[in-house]
Order: structure tokens, then sequence, then C-alpha cells
């Protein structure tokens, strides 16, 4: 998807910078791989803080490039230089063990703000803002006790005094369980309203998250069970998983490197060939699950691109942002609103995508009108059938068992007559309502043929072959299962108009019906080996049929075969 | 004799057993569906059942289905299906293996009080009454590809309509003023033309006349 298009000037920039920022990177960690020599070798893990930082310069450098608009690559890269900082520590230079102390746990403190920040980078609302804000405030000002008086850093000045430092090290460690519950409630919360896929990436991450900043602190008490290099290792190795899950988390998240506003800008002013505006304002926001509707003025609502009506969400997780173009709306970005977080991002895409919704707008409006119209025939068709088949029912129950009682009545005055004369006249009158019935009973099959609707369009068809008096040949594949009526009759009728013509205007010496339905298509054919010709004189029969083709939405089509003969084919989707 | 009669339309029904009480006909039951079609031939176990086609609650073939199933489960009892309109794939089904004690005829021929009445006797005496229609059709279907049909002269061709709808060599001799002798010449003239085996009763000519046309269509 990416690679639509070549990459536009600001990711080109962006990229720049994260390889300059590599660069500065590995050689700060090389630096201070140097300051730390020699290192004794039942101290090599404090090798490993230089080696853990690059971890997450990378994971850094990955997850920006993959998602600049996302704050969570910046947020990797400070955790890096934080880990970096207090691994001076280990340095043994004085401004180095300073610095070291200082930042000795502020990379728990990140990890918290990630988790909450996770996956915009931004912290959405004031309760996590405020935990993060805490978070650094027991990694950064509550750490002091443990340096100045526990370490006597400023030993002249302000000595070393172990009950101070004790006190310093309780309220710091009571503090910072605080902070961690507090980010587990917020994180909990969010988990149980988010959706189920996004769940799946959530889950993990959340967990190894929350368990590393409970154990980075706590795996201190571990060293009566393990030696020291050891424990430090273990905090290591689970610091730098924090990193890479992150930096997976955004990248299996489902979300595409991200265009910025000037790569839609960009993208909105090439014409051929471009992806659905849909997407592009997708890859603008990061955020794969956006939605575009559009508004209808004659609706006074908002439609999506089919023309299908629809409601601004009940959802909080979905964000629903207006679109407006000269002062009037022209649609909606309905988006996820805890991934993209930010409102004004996304009145800021829709601002530079507005002329395009906008004309997206004017397209599906057409387009709804076009559905409406078509449904609305197919109710017209569906409404004459039904009116046909009830005329048909009232006149086959009624007029005509009428007729046959009334024939009934005039062969029974026949039976009884005793005077010759009025014997012969019942028998004429009775043969007059036979006529009749007769008449009557031709008619009703012509408008509702019995055999359809006893027993479905192949047998109809068949009865239809049987009257020919030409030798006609049916063939049916794949009709079991049952038809929509709709489709049965015009497909009945089409057979019925087609074999019509071959007797009328063909003067054809064979003809051939064929129904076969493949999946949702049923095609309806009937051939013959006539003079052809596909003149007015024989189409005007089908030009009513034509109608109801279309209306249902099947193309119908007449054509001379090569050497002779004429075959008329209709296609009916017939779709559940 | 003793009738079931199974047709939805009161009037109609009405019309059918006044129709046959006069001709001497009992009619045991009067039903309005096929479900009590079939419950009546159970109680009454009748020598002959006259059935419409299309009947509640679908109003599609449950009369058709209800003589076929009456057909196969009691053989003994003689069906006369009738409709407002006839075709060949009905008659063939209804025909089966045996044209005996079996009639398809068109709902407006009970009109004809007395020519009804014999169909029914023939039909319960073990005998076919086929619709002219119907029969029209597979005539004139067998005959649209050339075929032997066509050979026949149109004298033969009437009596090989009337063989078809079940009627006896002395009924079709009384119809075309002719001699039950000359009838019997012109049968043979047809059974040699269409290469048909003689048989002596009616339905068994029957069943070989339909056979025969049925297939020589095409």
């Amino acid at each position: 998807m990416a690679s639509d298009w070549s990459a536009p000037p600001l990711a080109r920039s962006l990229g720049a910078a994260l390889t300059l920022m590599m660069v500065l990177g590995v050689l700060f960690a090389a630096l201070e791989f140097a300051l730390l020599l020699p290192i004794p070798p039942e101290f090599w893990v404090i090798a490993l803080f230089p080696a853990v930082a690059l971890v997450w310069f990378v994971a850094g450098t990955i997850a920006w490039r993959r998602r600049p608009s996302s704050r969570t690559g910046l947020l990797i890269w400070v955790g890096g230089i934080s880990l970096l900082a207090g691994g001076l520590l280990n340095t043994g230079i004085q401004f180095g063990i300073v610095v070291g102390s200082v930042f000795a746990t502020v990379i728990v403190a990140v990890i918290v703000h990630l988790l909450l920040a996770f996956p915009s980078g931004r912290l959405p609302d004031r309760t996590s803002r405020a935990i993060a804000l805490a978070g650094y405030f027991v990694a950064l000002v509550l750490q002091t006790p443990v340096y100045v008086w526990g370490m006597g850093l400023f030993a002249p000045a302000i000595p070393a005094n172990s009950e101070l430092a004790t006190i310093g090290g309780e309220v710091q460690r009571w503090a910072g369980l605080v902070v961690v519950v507090a980010t587990a409630v917020v994180l909990g919360m969010r988990l149980r309203a988010t959706s189920p896929g996004r769940r799946r990436v959530l889950v993990p991450l959340y967990g190894y998250g929350m368990a590393s900043v409970v154990l980075i602190p706590a795996s201190a008490s571990l060293d009566v069970a393990l030696p020291v290099p050891a424990v430090v290792a273990v905090q290591l190795a689970l610091i730098a998983g924090v990193a890479v899950a992150f930096t997976v988390g955004v990248l299996v998240g489902g979300f595409e490197r991200t265009a910025e506003l000037e790569e839609l800008a960009a993208w909105l002013g090439t014409e051929s060939g471009r992806e659905p505006l849909r997407s592009a304002i997708a890859r603008a926001l990061g955020d794969p699950s956006v939605e575009l509707v559009y508004w209808l003025p004659v609706r006074e609502g908002f439609v999506d691109e089919q023309g299908i009506g629809v409601d601004p969400p009940d959802d909080p997780g979905r964000g629903f942002a207006v679109i407006e173009s000269d002062g009037a709306p022209v649609g909606a970005i309905v988006y996820d609103a805890r991934l993209v977080g930010d409102q004004q991002r996304v009145q800021a895409v829709g601002r530079v995508a507005a002329i395009a919704i906008a004309r997206e707008r004017l397209t599906t409006e057409l387009r709804a009108s076009q559905t409406a119209l078509r449904h609305s025939r197919v109710r017209l068709v569906e409404a004459a059938d039904r009116e046909r088949a009830r005329i048909a029912k009232d006149l086959h129950d009624g007029l005509q068992v009428q007729l046959v009682l009334l024939a009934l009545e005039a062969g029974r005055i026949h039976d009884d007559a005793q005077v010759e004369a009025v014997r012969d006249r019942a028998l004429h009158l009775r043969q007059g309502i036979e006529e009749a019935a007769d008449e009557l009973r031709r008619l009703v099959h012509e408008v509702m043929p019995s055999a359809l609707v006893e027993r479905g369009l192949v047998l109809a068809a068949e009865d239809l072959v049987d009257r020919m008096p030409i030798p006609t040949t049916l063939r049916a594949e794949g009709l079991d299962a049952p038809l929509s009526p709709t489709v049965l009759n015009v497909a009945y009728f089409v057979v019925a108009e087609g074999l019509a013509n071959t007797v009328k205007h063909a003067r054809a010496a064979s003809a051939s019906v064929s129904l076969t339905r493949e999946g949702d298509v049923l095609a309806v054919e009937i051939a013959d080996d006539g003079v052809g010709g596909t003149g007015v004189h024989r189409g005007r029969g089908l030009a009513g049929l034509a109608d109801r083709i279309d209306a249902v939405g099947g193309r119908m089509s007449l054509r001379n075969v090569p050497g002779g003969g004429t075959s008329l084919r209709a296609e009916l989707p017939c779709g559940s | 004799m003793r009738v079931v009669i199974a047709e939805d339309e009161t009037l109609l029904r009405q019309g059918l057993r006044l129709l046959l009480e006069e001709g001497g006909f009992e009619v045991v039951a009067a039903a309005g569906d096929a479900d009590e079609l079939l419950g009546a031939v159970d109680a009454h176990g009748p020598d002959l059942v006259i059935t419409d086609i299309r009947m509640p609650p679908s109003h599609s073939d449950e009369g058709l289905r209800a003589a076929l199933r009456i057909r196969s489960e009691r053989p003994d009892i003689a069906i006369v299906v009738l409709s407002q309109y006839v075709q060949r794939r009905y008659a063939l089904e209804l025909l089966g293996g045996e044209a005996s004690r079996i009639g398809y005829l068109l709902k407006q021929r009970i009109a004809d009080v007395g020519a009804f009445r014999d169909d029914l006797r023939r039909v319960a005496e073990g005998g076919t009454a086929l619709d002219p229609e119907v029969v029209a059709v597979l005539i004139s279907r067998a005959g649209r590809g050339g075929g032997d049909v066509r050979r026949l002269t149109r004298r033969q061709r009437e009596v090989l309509a009337y063989m078809a709808e079940g009627r006896s060599n002395a009924w079709i001799g009384q119809r075309l003023v002719l001699t039950e002798k000359a009838i019997v010449q012109h049968t043979s003239g047809i059974y040699d033309a269409l290469g048909l085996p003689v048989t002596a009763d009616d339905h068994r000519r029957v069943l070989a006349v339909i056979r025969y046309l049925d297939g020589a269509a095409d």
C-alpha cells in the first residue's frame, strides 16, 4: 500500500532525521561503553546498559518510521535516552554518578507513560496525564533521598543519613505502588471498552508492560537468592523486551505506515489511478477502521457509500467528526476514538479532504437515488405480479366455477327436458357456456399458468414446450432450489414470449429452451433455426418483457445465430 | 357405488354431490382439502374418489399428490382427478405403470352430465378416462417431428385419440356411426402403422398408446 506512491517530501525528511538520530544514539552508546571500560569480569552486566539502550533506539526508530503520526516512537527514544543516562552510574566519574543516580528509575515512569499513551503516543485524558506525571514525579523527585542521603553524593555539604534514606525509599516505594495500581485500573477499563480485535493486541502488551513495571523495582529484593549481576541482567532483559513489545504492538495493531496531512494533500492532488478516499484518510489518521459517511440534503441525514442511511454511532469508542465545506456539512469521518484520540487531527484531515469528500458525496447521492429508483421499479413489478395473480385467482375461483356450475345446470335441464326443442336449446346453452369457460380458462392460464403455481418453472416451461407445433427441446440445469416469485414469473414469461415469437415469425423447423442456474444467475435461452431477423416486428412483444427484466436487474439480448435462426437470452439475478 | 369427493369450492362441491346422487352414486364424504380427503378414504374405503388438484392450504398440487398416494396405497380404489387445466406431465404421473381405474378430466366436463357419469362408471369398473385435450397435446406432440403418427389417416387419428381417452370399440363405433367391426379394422391398421402389440383390454390399450405417443415425440 505504501509503495503505491513515491515517498513525499515530509516522509523523506523524517527518514533523514531518524537516520541522524540513530547515528547519534549509536555514538553515545559507544561512548558510554568506552567510559565503562575496563569492566571487571564479575561486573559484565554493566556492559548491558548501553546495549539495552541501543535496543530501545532501534525499536523507537522503527516505530517512528512506520507510524510517524504516533508519538510512541518518540517515547521509546526518551526511554532509551533515560536508560543510557542511568547506565552512566557505573562509569565511576563524578558527573556520571550524579546523572546516573538521577535517572536510575526514570525508565519505569517512561514505561508507565508508554502504557497509558498506547497506541497514539498521546495521553488521551486528564486521568492518564495525571498518572503519567505522578510517575515522573516518583521517579525523579522522590528519588532524591536515595542519592542525597543514601549514597551521600553531596557528602561534605549534606552528610549521608541512612535513617532519612530509608524513610525516603519507603515513601518512593509506596507512591510508586499507587501509580502502578492507578495505571492498572485505567488500562483495565480501556480493555473492557475496546473491540475484541484490538484486545488481542492490547492484552499481551498491557500484561507484559505491567509485569515489568512491577518486577523491575521488586527484583532488587531477589538479590538474596541470586547474585547481583544475574538480577540486573534479568531487569535489563525485561526492559529491552518492553521496547520490542511496544514496537511490535504498533506494527501488528493493523497500522500501516501513516501519511501526514501533507501526504494526504499530495494524494488529493493526483488524479489518476488512486485508491479510494476512505483508505487515504484511514492512512492519514493511522486508523484502519475509518469509515466515511456523506451528508444527503434530501434525506437530511448521513449515508454510506452505497447510499444506505447511517446514524452517528452510539459507541463512545467511535468518534464522529462532521466535515463542513462552505459552512454546510458534506460528510463525516467515523474513527476509532481510542486510537486517534485527538479530534483536532481528524478535523484537520477533514478540512484537507473536504472538497474530495464533497465530490464523493455527489457520486453517493446519485448512487442512492439510483438504488431507490431500482428498488421502486422492483416493487412496481412485484405489485403488478401480485395484482395479476390476484385477478387470475379471483377469476379461477369465482367466475370459472360459476361458469362450470351454469353449464352443469344447463346440462341437467337438457337431461330432464321432455320437449325436444327445449333439449336442443339447453344443449346449445351448455355448449355456449363451455366455450366461454374455455376462453376464460385460456385467459387465466396466460396470466397465471397453473403449472407455475403448482410445480414451478421447469414444469411450466415443459407444458409450453409440449404445446409447441414444431419439435422443441427443453433443458434445465441447477434449478433444484426455489426461485423468488418475481424471478419465477419473469423467467416464465420470457420462455412463453420467446416461443410465441418463434411460432409467429420465425418459420422455424425446431426450437430449444434452456434454463440454467449458475450461482446467482438464472439464464433463460430460447433458440430456433428459423429465418432469423431481430427486427421490430419480432421484438414488439418483448418490449414490455425487457422492462420487467431490467427492473429486476437482469439483461436480455435478441440476436441472430450464425447459420440462421434467432436466440433470445435473458439473464436474471436470483441471489437469495 | 360409494364415492368420496374432494373440492375446496363449496358451490362446486354441492353441485358435484347433487349430480352424483341423482345418477345413483352414494356420496359417503365430501372433503375440502387433501388431508380431509385422505382421512375420508381411510374411514370409508370408497369405490371411487373424485378430487380437484389445487386445494388448500398451499393451493398448489396437493390434490394430485393425494391421488398418487391413494393410488399407490389402495390400488383397488378408482380415482378421477379434475382440474381447470390439463397437462401431459400430470397425465403420465397418474397413469404410472397401470392405466386401470384412473381418470384425468377438465373440470368443465361435469357439465355434460350423462357423459361424465359414464366416464365415472367406466373408471370405477377398471377403465380409463383421459381428457380429450391432454390426448390432443400428446398426439400433436408425437406428430410434430414427422414420424409414424403423421402417416395415419384422419379417421385413424380420430380413432387413436378415442383409444387414448380410454374408449371401448363399441363406444367409438357408436360415436363415429360405424360398425364395431369397422373400428376393429381401424385399430389393427393403427397397430400396424405404429408397430404396437395387439391388446384386448381397453386400459392396457390406453397405456400402450400413451407410452407410444409420449416416446414418439421429437
